[in-house]
């Protein structure tokens, strides 16, 4: 006989370790392959060291796509309405301000979309329409394992960050530890800042990221390329 | 005491019409109708380059934007028509934040702009240079709705601060959203905002101590590589002074700018734009006459 409080105690691990599967690293949607800018910055020295990454990271938290985006997960986490989530992914899509960013939305959307019809045949993110979007795939895949909304945003920007600080580790160089250091740094931040996006209006997503915008825009011509993006 | 300013609007429709030139007919665009409501302004039309592109200047004849003032544009373009809008000179909006006893925190300065293009239509949005002083308080929303066939290129040129006498944009808030729909979807979502004072003005995230920002958009039409090659190698020929990029849109171009000058953007934008006119419409640019260039 399983009581009340186990059920939820349950549920609440399940959750816990659906969230930790969909955000960890070894999800095999390729995010390793993508630095976001990075390889540019650090190629002409805006980004040199653990300071400099994390401040970049820190604006890009408060101003810049990443929080827009996340702002779109709220959304399509909220429906179950097709043509809700549908006109959201497309608005995601319309967003993405340069070609390599819109791909790799789309490239590890598509994975994960393909992974999901085995791990989850039943989940509404099977029926979004191509190309759809990383963010939309993951939000989906989240509410389908019943994964509270707050810890799907703040799994998500967790890696979404654990991720680009891995690649600054690779490209700066920085340490291991040094890396684990800023992860556990932004720990405030992530947590303040998913908070804050489930709060926002639909006229409240807006961001400011000319720094990344540009940096994406020359890594489609650098020179000596590791990442995709 | 309203608090209203002055609460402007301009309406343009143009029309496809006949022009007779040597003695034959030939396609052209015609303004259809022209509404104006001050402080906006329109001057009368006209064609430096034949009948078929219609240029046409729009006019603040208050010099500026204040805290209050709304001014609403509508524009619309009919089937097969090409147009060129630029407006006469470059835009202010004046500082509002602390600027008066009865609003100290300012007062919003709102600008809508809403460009609908039937199919085959061609619009050039070209205004002149934006300068926002240091505490103005500024919305901007520009909506183009894109038939099918249609095309829209457009630019913003946005100066942060009256940077001659060594202003900086240290309060106040600015907000630019770009949007393109085509049959209901969005093509191109580009919602910008920018508080005065942060430290976005010199992270390189986001301003990188630079004043000027600048945006060239074409849509409707999917570009060749060949073209965003063009434009990269125009940027890197000018021995620029700012950082610049391009990319490519889902069905068309974005360039981006960020640096010490406008005049530097749009020198720029102008050659790309003379690309996109030449492989897509053959035809050269003619530049606004009102246009300090």
């Amino acid at each position: 006989m399983i009581t009340r409080t186990e059920l939820m105690l349950i549920n609440n691990s399940l959750a816990l370790m659906s969230l930790l599967q969909l955000a960890s690293s070894t999800l095999p949607v390729g995010a390793y392959s993508y630095s976001e800018g990075l390889e540019y910055l650090t190629q002409t020295g805006a980004i040199r060291d653990r300071d400099s990454l994390c401040h970049w990271l820190e604006q890009e938290l408060s101003y810049g796509a990443i929080r827009l985006e996340a702002g779109v997960m709220v959304r399509a986490y909220q429906t179950s309405d097709l043509d809700t989530i549908h006109a959201w992914n497309r608005w995601l899509s319309a967003a993405k301000e340069t070609a390599e960013l819109r791909q790799q939305s789309w490239q590890m959307g598509y994975a994960l979309v393909r992974l999901c019809q085995t791990l989850q045949p039943t989940s509404l993110v099977n029926q979004c329409e191509a190309p759809c979007n990383f963010a939309i795939a993951f939000s989906l895949a989240a509410a389908h394992w019943q994964i509270p909304l707050e810890a799907t945003i703040l799994g998500y920007l967790h890696s979404w960050a654990s991720n680009l600080i891995s690649a600054g580790v690779k490209l700066i160089p920085l340490g291991q530890t040094a890396g684990q250091q800023l992860l556990l740094h932004l720990q405030p931040q992530l947590s303040q800042v998913s908070q804050e996006i489930l709060t926002l209006e639909d006229d409240q997503l807006h961001s400011f990221g000319w720094g990344l915008a540009l940096a994406s825009m020359a890594h489609e011509t650098q020179y000596t390329r590791l990442f995709r993006s | 005491m309203t608090g209203l300013g002055w609460q402007g609007f301009a309406k343009l429709v143009f029309a496809q019409g006949d022009a007779l030139r040597d003695g034959k007919a030939e396609r052209a665009t015609k303004p259809l109708i022209i509404q104006a409501q001050a402080p906006l302004k329109v001057q009368r039309s006209f064609y430096p380059e034949g009948p078929e592109v219609c240029h046409t200047t729009i006019l603040h004849t208050a010099g500026g934007m204040v805290g209050g003032d709304r001014l609403s544009i509508d524009i619309q373009a009919q089937a097969n028509t090409k147009v060129l809008l630029t407006t006469a000179a470059a835009s202010k909006i004046y500082g509002s934040y602390g600027q008066s006893q009865v609003y100290p925190q300012g007062q919003l300065a709102q600008q809508q702009i809403q460009i609908k293009l039937e199919a085959g239509a061609y619009l050039e949005w070209l205004p002149q240079e934006m300068i926002v002083f240091d505490g103005a308080i500024y919305r901007q929303d520009l909506r183009v709705d894109l038939a099918p066939t249609a095309c829209w290129l457009g630019w913003e040129i946005t100066r942060f601060g009256r940077t001659a006498r060594g202003e900086r944009f240290l309060s106040g808030e600015w907000r630019s959203q770009t949007e393109v729909w085509q049959q209901g979807h969005p093509v191109w979502i580009d919602r910008q905002s920018l508080n005065g004072g942060t430290a976005m003005l010199d992270s390189p995230h986001g301003l990188a101590g630079q004043p000027v920002v600048a945006s060239l958009i074409w849509l409707g039409q999917a570009v060749d590589q060949a073209q965003i090659d063009q434009a990269r190698q125009l940027w890197l020929a000018s021995s620029p002074q700012g950082e610049a990029g391009v990319t490519e849109l889902e069905l068309g171009l974005l360039c981006r700018y960020r640096g010490p000058s406008s005049q530097e953007a749009q020198q720029w934008f102008v050659q790309v734009w003379r690309i996109l006119r030449q492989v897509y419409w053959q035809r050269s640019v003619v530049l606004p006459r009102v246009w300090p260039l």
